[in-house]
């Protein structure tokens, strides 16, 4: 159990919870504005109405998800982290909302149409050039389209909240989409002789 | 959408190799996100849930940009 904040409320979640919650939401706003301010402090894109619309967003999502906070970090460093997907999930949908199912589709037909995208292959590039086409043989072999679509959206930064909504399912079946492909491409490597370690080294930044 | 960029292609066959049985998802990060960088900032060791949080962070760029600023939070605010 982390220690107290020194100031705040020793319980938030019950002071939260309490019908007279008013003055606990009021010291979680100003922690909450303070906490944002410097997660986006090196954002130019940000301004300080959006700022204020965030803080709200979080406490409606902090009072909504109280269940979740276990204990195990201090009450304000879980809020924020709250916060902080809140804005960062808002800032990121802005910037990639033109993009369509279409276009994720096609992004994911290029993963087997075509050899992977790498640097020509040069002296002792063998390996990395017989893996890479390893995998796209797998990706072409083992993975559903919207495999394919969900990996390219995410190789490309589509935002996952995005991948969700353009496949039209919800973030926990997503996740196990891409998990699945991502195994099935792992399991793909594996039994061509292919160790995760020698996956790990040959494309090592 | 283009075709992958070379840095992709590494990010692909990294997150390939990386991938475990069983993985946290972002929520499940996020709720422990917050340990993780307390522990972090403290010097203090880390127990198999958080390294699971550490792996999830290896996989998710989203959650990863997120714990950052968390981190930045935290040392500024203490």
């Amino acid at each position: 159990m982390p220690p107290p904040e020194p100031g705040l409320p020793l319980d938030w979640p019950e002071s939260l919870r309490a019908a007279d919650n008013g003055a606990a939401i009021v010291v979680l706003r100003t922690h909450l504005a303070v906490r944002l301010r410097v997660a986006l402090s090196d954002r130019t894109d940000v301004s300080e109405a959006q700022i204020e619309d965030f803080v709200q967003e979080s406490i409606l999502r902090v009072l909504s998800q109280l269940d979740r906070y276990a204990g195990r970090s201090r009450f304000l460093t879980w809020a924020t982290s709250v916060a902080i997907n809140v804005a960062f999930t808002e800032l990121r949908k802005k910037r990639w909302q033109d993009v369509s199912l279409d276009a994720l589709v096609e992004a994911g037909r290029h993963l087997t149409e075509e050899p992977l995208a790498e640097e020509a292959p040069s002296g002792g590039d063998e390996e990395r050039t017989r893996l890479l086409e390893s995998l796209r043989e797998a990706i072409a072999l083992h993975l559903t389209e919207r495999q394919r679509a969900a990996i390219a959206g995410e190789l490309q930064g589509l935002p996952f909240d995005q991948v969700v909504s353009l496949l039209g399912t919800n973030r926990n079946a997503a996740y196990k989409l891409l998990h699945d492909a991502r195994l099935a491409l792992r399991r793909h490597l594996i039994a061509g002789g292919t160790s995760a370690e020698t996956i790990r080294t040959v494309f090592a930044p | 959408m283009n075709p992958l960029s070379p840095q992709q292609v590494r990010d692909l066959a990294r997150f390939v190799a990386l991938t475990r049985d069983r993985e946290l998802n972002c929520s499940e990060c996020r709720d422990a996100a917050g340990e993780l960088a307390e522990r972090r900032l403290a010097g203090l060791p880390l127990d198999t849930t958080l390294e699971r949080v550490e792996h999830h962070l290896q996989l998710c760029p989203e959650c990863t940009e997120e714990f950052r600023a968390l981190e930045r939070v935290l040392r500024e605010s203490t």
